[in-house]
């Protein structure tokens, strides 16, 4: 029982002993930097979507290519068996487009 | 009942419940985990009868799966309610999750791998049965500088949203950070639209060949983590919302962002090695 209180009186000083470290976190330090680096990543996100969308119109203006039907090499459109939900479906030849 | 010692004679301030006298969260009895086991039983058992075109297989399989993801929502919706409302998740429980998100992730780091591996596999020593060639001969392939190139930036981009709602949930901007999570998520959802057209406008199938295998298979896989991470992103920006998240407490953002660099990461190395090296 006495060593009980021993070890409480001591822990409770070295509790009291390391108490008045603040709590940071790593890689951010105060309110002012959050609102900060908020400020900073709005921007680049701002930046990085319109750069996105810039490249979605001028690559989807050139159009897609057409391709040819391939010979059929015995590696193309492999059937060992039939699909679950019957011979046409998600698997089968595309249509053209 | 006298004080017999222990962190509890640090000050009532580290607790949540006054009774409780440790930091840990001893979970109540929960349903969840055999309802999860039932549905994961039918939805296998489904699943292969279904393959196998036993009757019944497709209705075992899609009870299984609604099963599955019932219990999905109303765990998560208990561990929500755990940590949000009734303030068990201390500092100590967050490390559960915390260790747990990041060897998931670091699973998933494999589990991609694997793909990456069967597709160099293939690639780099081709076969005399696909012509000795990459892109086997007559295998039609994407031009990676046409939708695989558009879609490569979007998802960084879609990182450095999720960055910028990470700052502003720890500089206490909570509408900015909704925002912010909105245009996170409207950026997955527009690269999951390009990854479907692709597939469409694509001139081979998952089953012409080695080379629709494993780029099906790889490119599949990450547009599925690309969804989950979505749907991660989603309960996170619902939860910022409705004022869940604190400055000192979002532990599911941070996985929900971890996750999210995870993928917008994985990105670069199948646009790299499959599209673009694999494809001309």
């Amino acid at each position: 029982m006495a060593s009980a209180a021993a070890r409480s009186g001591l822990r409770s000083l070295a509790a009291r002993a390391k108490a008045p470290a603040p709590a940071r976190r790593p890689m951010s330090s105060s309110a002012h930097d959050d609102a900060y680096e908020t400020a900073k990543w709005e921007k680049i996100t701002i930046v990085a979507a319109v750069s996105c969308t810039l490249l979605a119109a001028w690559n989807l203006s050139k159009g897609h290519p057409h391709y040819d039907e391939p010979p059929a090499y015995p590696y193309l459109h492999i059937r060992n068996k039939e699909f679950p939900w019957g011979p046409n479906g998600l698997f089968e030849t595309k249509h053209d487009h | 009942m006298g004080v017999k010692g222990g962190l509890h004679t640090t000050g009532a301030k580290w607790f949540m419940i006054e009774s409780q006298r440790h930091s840990y969260h001893l979970v109540d009895p929960s349903p969840w985990p055999i309802s999860g086991s039932l549905g994961a039983l039918a939805t296998t058992v489904g699943g292969v009868m279904y393959m196998h075109s036993f009757q019944g297989g497709a209705t075992l399989l899609s009870l299984g799966l609604i099963f599955l993801l019932y219990t999905m929502f109303v765990w998560w919706r208990d561990v929500l309610r755990e940590s949000t409302l009734e303030g068990h998740h201390t500092k100590a429980v967050q490390l559960g999750p915390r260790y747990g998100s990041i060897l998931f992730i670091v699973s998933e780091v494999m589990f991609l791998f694997a793909f990456f591996w069967a597709s160099s596999h293939s690639s780099l020593a081709p076969t005399v049965e696909i012509g000795g060639i990459w892109p086997p001969k007559g295998i039609g392939v994407l031009d990676p500088w046409e939708i695989p190139l558009l879609n490569t930036p979007i998802l960084p981009s879609s990182g450095a949203a999720v960055t910028w709602a990470h700052h502003a949930i720890l500089a206490g901007k909570e509408k900015r950070a909704v925002y912010a999570l909105v245009a996170t998520v409207s950026l997955a959802l527009v690269s999951t639209g390009f990854q479907g057209m692709e597939y469409y406008q694509a001139p081979s199938t998952i089953s012409d060949s080695i080379y629709g295998s494993t780029f099906f298979l790889a490119t599949g896989f990450h547009g599925f983590h690309v969804i989950i991470g979505t749907l991660f992103l989603i309960v996170c920006g619902i939860r910022q919302y409705l004022g869940h998240l604190t400055k000192k407490h979002h532990v599911g953002f941070e996985a929900a962002a971890w996750y999210w660099h995870f993928v917008d990461v994985v990105r670069l190395f199948p646009f790299v090695s499959i599209y673009w090296w694999g494809g001309i």
